[in-house]
């Protein structure tokens, strides 16, 4: 329910409950009261009735004393003179307005009337009545005769002791009735009761109310219908009776109460009415500001900024408006803000990785023709910083971003996607290569850095891809020119360029990899090892252990099928931690079962560059238990040649442990001689290239044999790689090679099979022979 | 010896003249005596008494009171009301036995009033309704009322008489009784109900 509503309602509802109870209230109290009223004015009309009638008797009696006292009529009565006497009684009752007149004697006979129905001699049924009521006892005595009812008083006649008594009657007519209505404020009926029930003498009632209060009589009731009733016998014989009823409407009575209850009922509906118009004008005018608020809030939260609270007031919602108005800009300014930390680095302020990301991606929506994309690295970076400082490393930052952003600008946009790499995207124009933009950002990178007045050699490495060339989507192009960076750091070259043959990433390949997480896990990974022997004697002297995958469904897959990927996906640490601790393993076993055999582990440049992998060595070691001695790790050149200052420290660190050291494929790669006279190993495999040509070209001998004498005045032992006839291993023997490993020996084999073969070889006359000369040795001539 | 004086005087009456007193004494029921009765004795037989020269009587107004409120007086007797008040009186009587209207008056202004026939005549006084006197008119000279000590004596010749007694508040008619007077004195103790109502008049009985 709106606000708006909620108040509104809330007040109504409160208002009219408080409207309800007070009408309750009121018409309780006015039900209350108007019975109350009824029976006070039905009370006060009777008291008022009998005291009227209690006059009328007064006024009567004191006229029939008048009558009595008189000396003619005294001597009328004393004569028995009865016509005398009545004409006497019509005289004095005529000046009274009596409507009867009667003599008795003291006995109650009749002696003398003014009514000729009265016969003369009959016992007068009220004169008792009348003697108990006189003189001057209240209560009125009433008669019927001749139809009528009157009013009677006896008074007695004196000569002077009591001779006779006087009987004086006002008739209770319609004009007497009227009357008593008229002082009473009620309606009077009088009505006697014969044989036949209930007839009313008289009444101001309504004909049509008159049956009702007759009803009411006779079954002793006080409310008949609208009528409430008060009843006063003034006669109450067996055979006749003659009761006044007193009535009021009741509906009459209760008019006052209604009308006051109509009114009240008036006043709440108005109230209520007033009181809802008001509700919902001041409902609005709270919530219309409020909705304006709310809008103003809702289109902030959609990030548009540019409303205005336009509310000018000085109440509480004013005060929110304020509020809202200040949170508006602050929030404005913070989203600035964070939009400025989330798409900016800091340093430089160039464009964050996101940022760049973003941009490439929106430049190659917008369809330029040709996009190149560059990734830069800070060669040895990491030695900047740490020799000069940060502060130092953080300046020459700063200073190539300037270069590479400074006019001309070479690039459209250009970001620092990460510590030492920049990025940088450019359209290609018609006839330009890639390679030539290549070669402007390395020009313009070429000159020296100067920090405090002191020039820094800096020099840049740059990974191209360009678009749509190589990929229409941002994420592969940037994905692209990493590759095409890796391969010139790897190549120890300025720039690279990529090529689709190097795309690995094929979707059978993406599956592999989840396969090979699960393939450690499930123990899928095996090892096979290949037997390296003394080309001299022909005796067993290490062996090398090399990865095989026992695939599911593919079967058998050589290193070559997992390895190089493994390397591309960040994986190949775990490989390595595996076979390292796989071979050191078997190897302990070998040991403790009395057949000693140096294993050799390949490691690749991402192990080099772990700063935890002599470490994951030395644990393999301890809880193998296998002596160090007894365990070579083989790196290609290609190993050292990324960060040869990185890997030569880490192969310093494992010579430390006493492990051996060997270089792998020597000859495939283009590392310099120099390297490899400091490099601390004590082992050089020859590639299998070399070898397999080595029948065949005599420039090829030249070279190994170059190798082999380059090897050995190095102290360092030579293993000959892929032999495969008798001829090679002979002719690798003349010239002087140390080892041979190959299929013309063995196939690698896993463990069983290997075991089950070494078991086949004839046992060496004396102790193996140490493949290692003594670490300190090495470690003098690494120097 | 009552027995014996009565029974000589009875002897005597037939005779000759005999006179001796009759001393009437009524007492209430309670022993108390009771004035203001009247007692007559009518001769039983023989001729009627020879008419005396009528007298006269008076009956006073003495503080809006008729005194004596009962007299007994014989037929023919002229009455006289003075007034003894300061107040004025208007003295009248509506009895069947002598009504009269004597006009408003103070002092002895009053005409006398004569009792020509025998009966029983109220007084009343026109202006004081509380003014009640009775006037016992009889035809026999042989009366008597009591007084205060509730005694009467009459003086009547010796024979047979009734007696009547009346009085305005006697509770039951008295029944009249047959006296014998004869030489001697004798007196009549008698008892008789006393009425509670002082507006309801005794009837008289002729």
């Amino acid at each position: 329910m709106q606000l708006r509503t909620r108040i509104a309602v809330t007040f109504l509802a409160l208002l009219a409950v408080v409207l309800a109870a007070a009408l309750l209230a009121v018409s309780a109290a006015n039900q209350t009261n108007a019975e109350r009223e009824i029976n006070r004015q039905l009370e006060t009309g009777r008291l008022v009735f009998e005291r009227a009638l209690e006059t009328n008797r007064r006024q009567l009696a004191q006229a029939a004393q008048v009558l009595a006292a008189d000396f003619g009529f005294r001597e009328a009565v004393a004569s028995r003179d009865a016509e005398t006497i009545v004409s006497a009684l019509q005289n004095h009752g005529a000046r009274i307005g009596a409507s009867l007149a009667v003599l008795l004697s003291l006995d109650g006979r009749v002696l003398a009337s003014t009514d000729p129905t009265i016969a003369i001699g009959e016992n007068f049924r009220q004169a008792d009545a009348l003697r108990r009521a006189d003189p001057g006892e209240r209560g009125p005595s009433v008669a019927v005769a001749n139809g009528h009812v009157h009013q009677l008083v006896m008074v007695p006649v004196r000569s002077p002791l009591p001779v006779a008594w006087v009987v004086m009657g006002f008739a209770l007519d319609e004009q007497a009735v009227r009357e008593l209505a008229s002082v009473t404020g009620l309606d009077v009926t009088l009505a006697t009761r014969t044989l036949g029930g209930w007839t009313a003498a008289a009444s101001t009632l309504p004909k049509a109310q008159l049956p009702g209060a007759l009803v009411a009589l006779a079954q002793g009731g006080d409310v008949q219908g609208d009528l409430a009733l008060r009843a006063l016998p003034l006669i109450a014989n067996p055979d006749v009776a003659v009761t006044v009823a007193l009535t009021r409407s009741v509906a009459e009575a209760r008019r006052p109460f209604d009308r006051l209850t109509d009114r009240l009922v008036l006043i709440a509906l108005a109230s209520l009415s007033l009181t809802a118009v008001a509700a919902f004008w001041v409902a609005r005018n709270i919530t219309r500001p409020l909705q304006a608020l709310a809008g103003v809030v809702e289109r902030i939260r959609g990030g548009r900024y540019d409303a205005e609270v336009e509310i000018e007031r000085r109440d509480e919602i004013g005060t929110l408006a304020e509020g809202l108005q200040l949170m508006r800009a602050a929030v404005e300014s913070r989203d600035h803000d964070i939009r400025t930390l989330a798409y900016t680095d800091r340093l430089t302020g160039l464009m964050n990785r996101t940022a760049f990301a973003a941009a490439l991606a929106e430049a190659l929506r917008a369809g330029e023709p040709r996009t190149a994309l560059a990734l830069i690295n800070v060669r040895r970076f990491r030695r900047i910083n740490e020799c000069l400082g940060y502060g130092v490393g953080d300046e020459v930052l700063r200073q190539i971003a300037a270069r590479l952003d400074e006019p001309p600008r070479l690039a459209s946009r250009v970001g620092r996607v990460a510590g030492d790499y920049f990025a940088a995207y450019t359209p290609l124009g018609a006839g330009t290569t890639p390679e030539q933009w290549g070669a402007q950002l390395l020009a313009r990178l070429a000159a020296p850095v100067v920090v405090s007045g002191q020039p820094i050699d800096v020099s840049t490495t740059v990974g191209l891809a360009s678009a749509p060339d190589d990929s229409a989507d941002a994420d592969d192009l940037l994905r692209c020119a990493d590759l095409a960076l890796e391969r010139a750091r790897r190549d120890n070259a300025d720039l690279r360029r990529y090529d689709a043959a190097w795309r690995v990433a094929t979707p059978e390949q993406l599956s592999l990899l989840g396969e090979l997480k699960r393939a450690i896990d499930e123990g899928e990974l095996k090892l096979a090892f290949q037997p390296k022997i003394q080309l001299t004697s022909g005796e067993l002297c290490g062996v090398e252990a090399l990865m095989r995958w026992q695939h599911p469904t593919r079967g058998l897959l050589p290193p070559g099928a997992f390895v190089p990927f493994a390397e591309q996906a960040g994986f190949i640490r775990k490989l390595t931690r595996y076979a390292l601790r796989e071979a050191t393993v078997i190897g302990a076993q070998w040991h403790r079962a009395g057949r000693p055999l140096p294993i050799a582990v390949n490691i690749s440049a991402d192990d080099l560059a772990d700063p935890g992998f002599e470490a994951g060595v030395a644990e393999a070691l301890r809880e193998s238990g296998l002596p160090p001695s007894l365990l070579a790790l083989e790196v290609t050149e290609s190993g050292f040649i990324a960060d040869p200052a990185q890997a030569l420290g880490r192969l310093e660190a494992l010579r430390l442990l006493g492990v051996g050291l060997s270089i792998d494929d020597f000859g495939t790669g283009y590392s310099s001689l120099s390297y490899l006279t400091r490099m601390p190993v004590d082992e050089l495999k020859i590639d299998r290239s070399f070898v397999s040509a080595l029948g065949s070209s005599s420039e090829v001998a030249a070279v190994v044999r170059a190798a082999l004498e380059m090897a050995h005045s190095l102290g360092l032992k030579v293993v000959a790689e892929g032999i495969e006839d008798v001829a090679t291993a002979q002719q690798l023997a003349v010239l002087g090679c140390d080892v041979g490993q190959g299929y013309l020996y063995s196939k690698p084999l896993l463990r069983a099979d290997f075991e089950r073969w070494r078991d086949a070889q004839p046992l060496p006359a004396t102790s193996p022979p140490s493949i290692l000369p003594a670490p300190r040795a090495v470690a003098a001539r690494s120097r | 010896m009552t027995r014996l004086a009565a029974t000589a005087c009875l002897m005597l009456a037939a005779g000759g003249a005999c006179a001796a007193p009759l001393t009437v004494a009524i007492s209430t029921a309670d022993g108390a005596p009771y004035a203001d009765v009247v007692a007559i004795l009518d001769p039983a037989e023989g001729p009627a008494p020879t008419p005396a020269e009528p007298g006269s009587a008076v009956i006073d107004q003495v503080h809006k009171a008729f005194v004596p409120r009962v007299s007994v007086i014989r037929t023919g007797t002229a009455v006289y009301f003075p007034n003894s008040d300061r107040i004025r009186h208007q003295v009248y009587s509506l009895s069947a036995a002598r009504s009269f209207n004597l006009k408003l008056y103070a002092g002895t202004a009053a005409p006398p009033v004569v009792f020509g026939q025998s009966g029983l005549v109220v007084l009343g006084c026109n202006i004081h309704d509380s003014m009640v006197g009775f006037v016992a008119v009889v035809d026999t000279p042989y009366f008597g009322r009591t007084g205060a000590d509730g005694r009467a004596r009459i003086e009547a010749p010796a024979g047979r008489y009734r007696l009547r007694l009346w009085h305005p508040e006697l509770a039951a008619t008295v029944a009249p009784r047959a006296v014998v007077l004869g030489a001697e004195p004798q007196t009549l103790e008698l008892r008789v109900a006393r009425g509670d109502d002082p507006s309801a008049v005794s009837p008289w009985v002729d």
